[in-house]
Formats: C-alpha cells, sequence, structure tokens
C-alpha cells in the first residue's frame, strides 16, 4: 500500500472511531434515561386507578428531556447514514416507544401512532434520524407484554374492568400485526410470543366476568 | 398517511396496512440485492479462477506477459461485473445503501479481490481505495459509497490468491523469482494491515488467514534457498529441479526432504548426471 493511501485509510479508520465513541457516548445517555423511564412506569403495576394519571404526568418530563439525547444524535450522524449506526441504539429507542405508547395508553386509551412517537421522542428526524417501523413495532410488542401483567395486577388492585379494555387493545393490536408478512426475524419470534400474553389476558378476563366482578362488554 | 389518534380497529388496520407495505418493499428490495450480490461473486471466483489458469499456463512467455494475456481477458469479466453493480444503483440510493449493506458487502469484497487480482498482475501493486471506488462508479460518480472495511476485507483475501499463484508459479521458468517477489508484496500487505485490525470488524480474522498463506510461501521460498545454495546453477536448469520437488507441495511435505528423482531426460541438450 502506499503511503499516501495507508495514510488516508488511517485517518479515515480514525474518525471512524471517533465517530463511533461520540455516539456510544449518547447511546449510554439515552439508555439510562429510558430505563429510568420505564423503571417508573413499572410502578404503575401497584398504582391504584385514581393515581395512574399523575404518575404518568411526573414521567412526562422524562420522556420530554430524551429530545436533547435524540438530538445530539441527530447531529453526530453523518446524512444517509443512520441505518449505519443505528443498531447501536435500536434497544434503547424501543425502550422509549414502549414508554411513550404505555403513557398514551394509560391516558387516553388508544394506540399511540408512529409520527406521535416520533415526535414524542425527538422533533428534527428528517432522513437523519427516524423512527423505523421495525422500531415502533418492537415497542408495541414491548407493550402488550407489559399489559397483560397490568391485567393481572390491575384485578389485583381491585380494577376489574381494566382487564376488559386492555383485551379490547390487544386484540385490535394483534389483528394489525398478523397483517404483517414478517420474515424469520426478530420481530417475528416476539410477534410468535404475543399469542401467550392474549391468552393470559383472555384467562383474566374470563375469571372476572364468571364471577361477575366486571360488566361483559 | 396516518392519523394521530388510533381509536377504532379500523384505524389500527389501516395503520398496519401501511407497516406491511413498508416492510414488504424493504424484504423485496433486500432479497433482490442478495441475488445480485450473490451473482457478483460467482463472477467474480470465475474471474479469479481465469486469472490463475492464463497467469500460470505453460508456454515461453515470461511472467509479465502471461499476466497481461490473463489480465485482458478477465477485463471483459469484470467489466460485466462492473454493469451488475450499475444494475443495482436505483437500490442503493441515499441512505438504501446503508440499510443493506449487509447484503452487497459478500459480492462486493469478492469483486474486490478479483479486481485487486487483476490489478496485482498488471501492475504488480495494491489497488488504491480510489481505483476500487472509480471501478463501481460511473462519469456521473459511484454507484454507491465503498466503504474502508469492505475495500479491506476484499484485499486481506487477495492474500490467499497471490500464496496459490506464487505455488503453481514456482515451478514455471522465472517462477522462483516471481515468488520472493510475491513473497515480499504480501510480508508488506500483512504489515499494513497490521495496525488496522482493531477498527475493522472481521480483519483479524482474515489476517490469520493471511499469516498462513504468507507463511506456505515462505516454505517454499525456504526450499529454493536451501536447493539452490546446494548446487552452483544456472537460473533455468534450477526452474526444472524445483518443477520436480514442488510436484507435491499443496499436498503435505514429504517431498521436500527427497531428492527428485530423474526418471526422464528433459530435452538433450544437457546432460543432468552431472549434477547428481
Amino acid at each position: 500500500m502506499d503511503p499516501q493511501d495507508l495514510e488516508f485509510i488511517n485517518r479515515a479508520l480514525d474518525s471512524e472511531v471517533e465517530l463511533r465513541d461520540k455516539i456510544r457516548d449518547e447511546v449510554s445517555e439515552l439508555d439510562k434515561k429510558t430505563r429510568s423511564m420505564v423503571g417508573v412506569l413499572n410502578k404503575v403495576h401497584s398504582t391504584p386507578p385514581e393515581q395512574i394519571s399523575d404518575l404518568v404526568d411526573s414521567v412526562r418530563p422524562s420522556l420530554k428531556d430524551l429530545h436533547t439525547t435524540t438530538g445530539a444524535l441527530y447531529a453526530l450522524v453523518p446524512p444517509d447514514q443512520f441505518w449505519r449506526w443505528k443498531d447501536m441504539w435500536s434497544n434503547s429507542m424501543r425502550s422509549a416507544v414502549f414508554s411513550a405508547t404505555l403513557m398514551e395508553y394509560l391516558t387516553s386509551g388508544t394506540l399511540m401512532s408512529m409520527a406521535s412517537v416520533s415526535a414524542a421522542l425527538g422533533n428534527e428526524w428528517k432522513d437523519r434520524f427516524a423512527l423505523p417501523a421495525e422500531d415502533y413495532l418492537h415497542g408495541l410488542i414491548t407493550l402488550v407484554n407489559e399489559l397483560s401483567r397490568l391485567a393481572v395486577n390491575a384485578v389485583t388492585l381491585g380494577s376489574y374492568e381494566e382487564p376488559i379494555r386492555i383485551s379490547k387493545f390487544v386484540k385490535d393490536l394483534f389483528t394489525g400485526f398478523s397483517m404483517l408478512n414478517l420474515k424469520n426475524d426478530a420481530l417475528r419470534r416476539r410477534y410468535d410470543s404475543l399469542k401467550y400474553d392474549l391468552k393470559k389476558i383472555e384467562e383474566v378476563v374470563y375469571d372476572v366476568s364468571l364471577r361477575k366482578l366486571a360488566s361483559a362488554k | 398517511m396516518e392519523t394521530d389518534l388510533l381509536r377504532t380497529k379500523d384505524d389500527i388496520v389501516n395503520v398496519f396496512e401501511h407497516f406491511r407495505e413498508d416492510l414488504d418493499d424493504n424484504n423485496d428490495r433486500r432479497e433482490r440485492l442478495i441475488k445480485s450480490s450473490r451473482d457478483i461473486t460467482n463472477l467474480s471466483k470465475k474471474c479469479i479462477f481465469l486469472l490463475h489458469r492464463i497467469a500460470t499456463e505453460d508456454s515461453q512467455d515470461d511472467f509479465h506477459s502471461r499476466g497481461m494475456r490473463a489480465v485482458q481477458q478477465a477485463r471483459p469479466k469484470l467489466r460485466e461485473i462492473q454493469r451488475l453493480f450499475a444494475s443495482m444503483k436505483p437500490e442503493l440510493v441515499g441512505d438504501l445503501y446503508w440499510r443493506h449493506r449487509k447484503s452487497v458487502s459478500p459480492g462486493l469484497q469478492e469483486y474486490i479481490e478479483a479486481l485487486s487480482f487483476s490489478h496485482y498482475l498488471e501492475h504488480g501493486t495494491l489497488v488504491t481505495f480510489d481505483q476500487v471506488q472509480k471501478s463501481i462508479g460511473d462519469e456521473d460518480g459511484p454507484y454507491f459509497p465503498l466503504t474502508i472495511s469492505d475495500y479491506l476485507l476484499g484485499l486481506s483475501d487477495l492474500t490467499g490468491e497471490l500464496m496459490r499463484f506464487a505455488i503453481s508459479a514456482i515451478s514455471r521458468k522465472g517462477g522462483r523469482a516471481k515468488a520472493n517477489e510475491i513473497c515480499a508484496f504480501v510480508r508488506r500487505c500483512k504489515a499494513d494491515f497490521e495496525g488496522m485490525c482493531p477498527r475493522v470488524r472481521g480483519l483479524s480474522r482474515k489476517q490469520h488467514v493471511t499469516n498462513s498463506s504468507l507463511q506456505k510461501i515462505e516454505d517454499a521460498a525456504y526450499t529454493i534457498a536451501v536447493r539452490s545454495s546446494e548446487y552452483d546453477l544456472p537460473d533455468d536448469i534450477l526452474d526444472d529441479i524445483v518443477a520436480r520437488c514442488i510436484s507435491g507441495y499443496d499436498t503435505n511435505h514429504r517431498n521436500y526432504d527427497r531428492r527428485p528423482d530423474r526418471t526422464r531426460d528433459r530435452d538433450g541438450d544437457e546432460d543432468d548426471s552431472d549434477y547428481y
């Protein structure tokens, strides 16, 4: 290799390493933030229904705070290279999607759209930084996993109507998921596990309606 | 495209229909790119075989003209591969390249191996990053950006080809000089790559292969050095001796410790018995 080419390559490799380190710093920041958010939201399983909205409101600032980190990532990623680096933060981003959609469900009982999630996680997306459909869908599956737990715990807390609401919501989501042609990847495997969550929720609904604890829908 | 509030089942179904299109689109594109990449791998392998075949064929020419002939014949093959890359261009614009890079890489690296082998035969040097990037593009610029990692991983495979070339060339006329030249070249490559290993994923594994290739060439060069020190002979006669000794090289080393037996005269001009 002639010295000039060698130097060019070494310089390019160095700047790649440097960029990777910078991104890694931001990603670990993002990871910290999303983990603490998920941690707080975990309290939903032991929070009486009337205090849920306070709990959600207490997390809102953290969700807003994600903007600084996603903004920093957005500034770091070179044009068009989103997909080159995205594996570094997909996991954190999926937790963030989960948190945002769970908060929306707890507030309005509806599914938060991908566009709204994108907006909630950071404003400046464009072509440099985006929420891929795949990560959104991963986040939704985590949401279903969590809701199946919530259905059980809501009953423990005396909220007998909640499992029925959850059941309706999750069934609609499942209908959506079953429309997708998934290839053999992580999303497919997680989709396959959704049926166990559905089954669990169904059992809870069966239990409460059989005992006339809640009015059937 | 999608409503912000998804209240009813129909809303959800609508949104997921959109996701389905999006996912299908990408999966289909991925499949197409993988297919093209496989075709490129195939063509590149054929191209490498062709280069080997012609560069080491039996003839009275020296290595340079044989190499040039090989390069001439490989050129249309390489061009065919470049046309395939051109046809992939629309599927790789903008961020699409980075999204599907993993599907493109295998074929691209194999192509770089073929291109660099042909380049070595023609110029005796390593093809540069710029030259590779230019070869996969036209006046409008590159079809897609070449990454350093693909470039280096492709080059790393070149050393294996050069080893094969050196070993099969060694038994030909002028082959020992060629083998020594290749040996020095591969050694330089190995040294250059060494410092990049920690920064390029997968390079250190290939570096092991480069090491063993280098060792094979060195072993062969060693044999030759030992042999030629035993006899104070002109080059072309040594060539002939080496041809016999090296014939069993690739399978095992047992021929090394045995004197080549001469069962027949090479031609009438020399009296072989003088040398034994």
